[in-house]
């Protein structure tokens, strides 16, 4: 590393080598256990980079296809997979990875952490990404690539109008990608709530910080319907199961929504952390803090609620009641506000500030040119009769273009130029950075504000092919030009930044002026970040003290250098930025590659249809998993109780609300998500499909489904029980305790079993029974995790890893109880108690 | 600490999110309570926009909006008493908030009284 | 919209019109449409213009007038309000009270007088569309080509016969989904006879392109004779008995040619002679058109369901393909 320190001092540098023997990355084949988030970060981005370049290539391709009329260059079916790939490609394996690398590179820099609060789940999620879209990408290359268009709609994407495995490969390769997503989603979560720096209560946190707040609990709350639709349409299409399937009492609509009550979140969970990149550079350059920061978080959070309430603005044509479209209608325009909020704020800062033109700042203006274009065309698609005319047209393509390129991509490439000389201590050039930036932003408009014309002429979207004759050929050919000439502009930009590695100019210390805490770091950082954390008591740490980087450096601040050889970073309180605990962290960790590798045989193994190996692979991925959490704690290789262990703030094992306990929770509520969307796939096929059949009485067993909630609600007061003594510190008994309390659970366990096999369902012949089946194995799965999870406590106890000096995981464990003892619950009320109230039928 | 620990007081971070999830729920139960009574009892296509069903999702629209304007008012006159910066700064944010669910509430209702409910 | 303004104008002006223009209307519906694309788009292009305007005056702006805090606070709060709340706010009340009575004109009402509309039934399939016209005096199946009354609105009831599909004909009004095992429907009216150019919507598989179904709206009275023309079965041309033979061999477990077969496979051919285009507008209907279809369909239209018919000689096909040519009403 030749990071230049902010301070050459020989304290700085003494500091420096005993923190880099702590937290830098072991090197060779050790690698591949890194778990430093600026790694992985980066990581994330140069894998996403990839992607993009390989998504661009197929747009190319359709672009090359579509230049002329009746044009061959490409066959119906290879023409499908190419479309197809792209945009999942482009969303599923560019916009969120990308996005995600850079919160996970940035976050903790900006909000004063040395890493992740779950480091070890980074590289997890990274290694999940990897091979999930190495599996789905490879599926091209064996041109069995899916080709029912990016979202998938069944029944053209079941198993008997798409036989091939193209349809399991974005399926089971999605899910993949998505588990990354996901863990992504909850540790920066839980960071940005528990790990800022002392003093930085939450309105003085860096306004990025809020978007990427927003993003991540977006993610987490708006995946999991696609992956309950991914796991419904896998079970359709391997078992048979008729969720979609009209004929057996499914409806194909049900797949429409669960995508769409994911998909539209999806393009905001794109947008938000863009803007917040716009909300960064914008007040840096215009030299002035923004105006209105409660107004642009109050319009952060307003767009990340609106948006789960506008998914059916894609499903307009669908049949749906005019009444009930008018209210997505209405909700799809009230996304305007915020979104016009925020261009006031960035305009007002702009007009009462001395803004300065450069790299960064002409990306920014060529994302309000474009985005702004693509937001008005997005009111008018909000406007149902003008929906029912261009929807499925080239007119959508535009607008979705214009939202996602203007959106997202120009904010990326503006942060991107913005950060590059902190990731690598250069500058890029500035003349090959405007060539880049004008060829790409005219190439942009030349390709895709014609398209709107296109759109408007009827040509409708996903065509291979057209006639000549119907006045769509001069429009085609120009979008064709400009598609090659905003691939030429990114080339440019990919070769400013190969250049720049090598040539570029080196970077002064804080080049743009910035007021945020990355900025004091050393370019490039140092694999613990600060030396010394700081007291953050502004919005604009780096405006109010410029000597701030120089200051951690020498340790002038808190938990300067590492005695004790451990990571250990600041936890705080969420709201006001108290200092709670110290919290330490594990270190690289061979774990979550091995873990995330037997997934991928899972995935693999699903494909190739090998169900055996698919489930003793995922069986093998648990015990990875759970071996992973035993070094937690109090284990020996984490945090053993000590003598002279410091109290106040103490450590975060030794606190009844430790991060891990906020991260169970944030892991819960994409849980529930899942849950509820289930029991949303129950509710609407049982009121609108058309061909439901739900029998006179439930085939579940009442004495056994009352039974079984009994024991669970039993286990969990004595667990309550437990924790309650543990807090007044009565440790005695709790292993055994802990078993009695998971030998109830398999109790529980054991009656809904009986009560399955009892049932007697018929889950390939009838909708009802499959998700009754699903609904189940839900709750089972569940069951089981949380006794095996007991019986591990209970071990833990017995080793003394849990105690009353260390009460943090049976909490942790008991939030899982109780989510247990809710989801069983509401799934026996409303698949067991509900139809023996009112009776089947539709 | 126990002052805004409670989340019912306004200056709690829970504020800035319940606002809207009322809004989240109102929605749910609207779009759903027009899909389930669509499927169990549709009203004849002829009586335009003056069914017992507009009617009821309007009151229950108007309800949801009364709640939602009086958690406003209450973030609002909490603004000025709250002694902690960071408390002061949540209560006006989430009384902005609670305001916007209101409006929002409003807005998306407002086809009640225009279209037929099952067409 | 807007960014150069002129080019987009000259273009505009240059194509509007076109067989499949949602801009070029023949029908109240689409005109609303069209109405409202032309007012969003003036008010937007404003919109657009002022915004990006006050952007890139910021950046030119030499003088910098000395504010107090308060001031400053004031001026961001007053743009704030003005642009992030009004200027939506009205915008999207203004849209709503134009978008809610122009949708309104779509849904299947009944009609003033009380009697409902004529309708007519269309069935989306991989890649080609069925048509039928419900009748008490006997229904009327044909593909891939529609024959509406102009003049007076009619009710399409339509669904999926495989996967989804979607009804569209851009001149006269919106897209609706055709869905396996329901049924949607929508009002349409053409203003004046024409033909209108019509494509599926929703993407349905290879040959999503190739599947266009020819509209032609006919004064009612005309309409009714070309009803009425094909209630009967069509008459037997002289002579072709062996391709009526070699047609019933191979082709009549999918195809139905009234009065001869009854497959349900594939489109109905009872009237194929009289239609404008083969295999859902590939090609022009001339002579020996189908015969070329029948012999190279799977190079014209690939991955399309019907069968290669290598087992029949280039003799056998052209005997079919003038026998199916005579079959016209």
């Amino acid at each position: 590393m030749s990071e230049t320190l902010p301070d050459r001092s020989s304290e700085a540098q003494r500091l420096h080598r005993e923190l880099e023997a702590v937290w830098g990355n072991p090197t060779g084949w050790r690698a591949l256990t890194v778990v430093n988030h600026s790694t992985l970060g980066l990581r994330f981005m140069a894998t996403g980079l990839v992607f993009f370049l390989l998504g661009g290539v197929l747009a190319m391709l359709v672009r090359a296809q579509l230049a002329l009329p009746d044009h061959d260059f490409m066959s119906p079916d290879i023409y499908s997979q190419v479309t197809t790939m792209h945009g999942t490609v482009m969303m599923f394996l560019f916009a969120i990875p990308m996005l995600e690398g850079l919160a996970i590179y940035l976050i903790p820099k900006m909000i004063g952490a040395r890493d992740l609060v779950c480091p070890r789940l980074t590289a997890f999620g990274y290694w999940c990404y990897l091979f999930g879209g190495i599996i789905l990408f490879a599926s091209l290359l064996l041109e069995m690539a899916p080709d029912s268009g990016w979202f998938m709609y069944t029944p053209l994407s079941s198993g008997e109008f798409s036989p091939g495995l193209g349809s399991d490969f974005w399926l089971l390769g999605i899910t993949f990608v998505e588990i990354s997503a996901l863990s992504a989603g909850v540790e920066l979560t839980v960071s940005i709530l528990r790990t800022r720096s002392p003093g930085m209560a939450l309105h003085r946190m860096p306004l990025f910080a809020w978007y990427i707040l927003a993003m991540a609990l977006m993610i987490v709350v708006g995946f999991p319907p696609l992956i309950l639709g991914s796991v419904l349409l896998e079970l359709e299409r391997a078992a048979g199961m008729p969720f979609f399937a009209v004929e057996g009492g499914g409806d194909p609509v049900l797949w429409q929504h669960l995508f769409w009550l994911f998909g539209h979140p999806e393009v905001y969970i794109i947008f938000l952390p863009a803007a917040g990149i716009v909300s960064t550079l914008i007040p840096v350059f215009a030299g002035r803090p923004i105006v209105g920061y409660g107004w642009v978080v109050a319009a952060i959070l307003i767009t990340g609620f609106i948006s789960f309430g506008l998914w059916v603005h894609h499903m307009f044509t669908v049949g749906i009641p005019q009444l009930a479209q008018a209210f997505f209608s209405a909700a799809s325009m009230l996304v305007a506000v915020p979104t016009a909020i925020q261009v006031f704020v960035w305009m007002a800062t702009l007009w009462l500030g001395r803004p300065r033109m450069t790299l960064p700042m002409l990306w920014i203006l060529g994302f309000l040119v474009i985005f702004v274009c693509g937001g008005l065309t997005g009111v008018m698609l909000a406007l149902v009769p003008f929906n029912w005319q261009v929807h499925d047209t080239h007119f959508v393509v535009a607008h979705l273009h214009y939202v996602l390129v203007g959106g997202m991509l120009f904010p990326l490439l503006a942060g991107l130029y913005y950060w590059l000389p902190l990731v690598s201590g250069r500058l890029p050039s500035e003349r090959l950075g405007r060539l880049g930036f004008w060829l790409t932003f005219l190439g942009f408009n030349l390709t895709f504000l014609i398209m709107h014309v296109t759109g408007l002429l009827g040509m409708p979207r996903r065509v291979y092919t057209y006639d000549a004759g119907l006045g769509w050929e001069p429009y085609n050919l120009v979008s064709s030009v400009g598609g090659f000439m905003m691939a030429a502009g990114i080339a440019t930009v990919l070769l400013d930044l190969a250049l720049h590695a090598r040539f570029g100019r080196p970077s002064p210390r804080n080049p743009w002026g910035a007021d945020t805490l990355e900025w004091s770091l050393a370019m490039p950082p140092a694999s613990y970040n600060f030396a010394s954390l700081p007291r953050v008591e502004t919005r604009h740490p780096l405006w109010d003290n410029p000597r701030l980087g120089a200051e951690i450096a020498r340790g002038e601040h808190a938990l300067a250098g590492s005695t004790h050889g451990r990571r250990e970073l600041i936890g705080s309180e969420a709201l006001t930025g108290r200092v709670r605990d110290i919290i330490h962290l594990p270190t690289s960790s061979w774990w979550p590659l091995a873990a995330a590798l037997m997934l991928a045989v899972v995935c693999i193994s699903l494909l190739m249809r090998l169900y055996p190996l698919a489930l003793a692979a995922f069986m093998a991925a648990g015990v990875l998993l759970l071996r992973w959490s035993w070094e937690n704690g109090g284990h020996p290789l984490a945090a053993p109780l000590g003598h002279d262990e410091p109290v106040d703030p103490p450590l975060h094992s030794r606190t009844q609300d430790g991060p891990g306990r906020w991260t169970m929770g944030v892991a819960l509520l994409a849980d529930g998500a899942f849950f509820l969307s289930l029991l949303f796939g129950w509710f609407y096929l049982w009121a609108v499909s058309p061909r439901w059949q739900m029998p006179a009485s439930s085939p579940l067993s009442l004495a056994l489904l009352l039974g079984a909630g009994t024991l669970l609600l039993v286990a969990v007061g004595w667990l309550e029980r437990r924790l309650r003594a543990l807090d007044a510190g009565e440790d005695a008994g709790l292993a055994a305790a802990l078993y009695g309390i998971a030998a109830l659970g398999g109790l529980h366990l054991l009656l809904a079993v009986v009560m399955l096999w009892q049932a007697g369902l018929a889950p390939t012949a009838s909708a009802q029974d499959a998700v009754l089946l699903v609904g189940l194995l839900y709750v089972l799965l569940h069951g089981g995790l949380v006794s095996l999870l007991t019986v591990l406590q209970a071990r833990r106890a017995t080793l003394g890893y849990v105690s009353a000096r260390l009460p943090l995981e049976p909490r942790v464990v008991a939030l899982l109880w109780r989510y247990q003892l809710g989801s069983y619950w509401i799934l026996a009320a409303a698949t067991g108690l509900l139809p023996r109230v009112i009776g089947g039928g539709p | 600490m126990t002052a805004h620990t409670a989340w019912r007081n306004p200056g709690h971070p829970v504020q800035l999110l319940l606002g809207l999830t009322i809004w989240s729920l109102w929605f749910v139960a609207l779009y759903g309570g027009l899909s389930i009574a669509c499927a169990v009892a549709p009203p004849a296509p002829g009586q335009g926009a003056l069914t017992a069903l507009n009617l009821w999702l309007g009151l229950f629209t108007l309800a949801t909006l009364g709640a939602l304007l009086w958690l406003a008012r209450c973030c609002l006159s909490a603004v000025r008493r709250e002694p902690v910066r960071a408390a002061r700064f949540i209560a006006a944010v989430a009384a902005g908030l609670h305001l916007f669910a209101a409006g929002g509430v409003a807005f998306v209702g407002l086809p009640l009284v225009a279209l037929p409910p099952c067409l | 919209m807007g960014v150069k303004p002129a080019v987009l104008l000259s273009l505009l002006l240059a194509g509007c019109t076109g067989e499949h223009s949602i801009l070029d209307p023949a029908g109240p519906a689409a005109r609303d449409v069209a109405w409202l694309w032309w007012g969003m788009l003036s008010a937007f292009s404003l919109v657009f213009l002022g915004v990006v305007g006050t952007w890139l005056a910021a950046f030119r702006r030499r003088e910098h007038p000395e504010r107090s805090p308060s001031e400053e606070r004031r001026l961001a709060l007053r743009w704030i309000l003005g642009g992030g709340i009004l200027l939506p706010g009205v915008t999207i009340l203004l849209l709503l009270a134009f978008g809610v009575p122009a949708g309104q004109r779509l849904l299947p009402l009944p009609l003033p007088g009380g009697e409902s509309p004529r309708t007519i039934e269309v069935v989306g399939h991989q890649w080609w569309w069925e048509v039928r016209y419900p009748d008490e005096a006997g229904e009327v199946v044909t593909a891939n080509q529609l024959a509406m009354p102009a003049g007076e609105p009619v009710d399409f009831h339509v669904t999926g016969g495989d996967v989804i599909h979607a009804f569209w004909v851009p001149r006269l009004g919106g897209k609706i989904d055709m869905l396996p095992g329901r049924v949607n429907r929508i009002r349409l009216e053409a203003d004046d006879p024409g033909v209108f150019g019509a494509q599926c919507a929703e993407f349905c598989g290879a040959q999503h392109a190739r599947m266009h179904l020819h509209v032609e709206a006919m004064a009612p009275e005309e309409f009714e004779a070309w009803l009425a023309a094909r209630r009967s079965p069509p008459a037997q041309a002289e002579g072709h008995d062996v391709a009526r033979e070699t047609f019933v061999e191979h082709c009549a477990r999918c195809h139905r040619v009234e009065g001869l077969s009854d497959g349900r496979e594939g489109p109905d051919l009872s009237d194929i002679g009289s239609r404008a285009t083969l295999g859902a507008g590939v090609m022009a209907m001339e002579e020996g058109a189908i015969a070329r279809w029948l012999a190279e369909h799977q190079r014209l239209k690939p991955g399309n369901h019907m069968p290669a018919h290598d087992q029949l000689d280039t003799e056998a096909l052209e005997a079919i393909g003038a026998w199916l040519e005579t079959l016209r009403p």
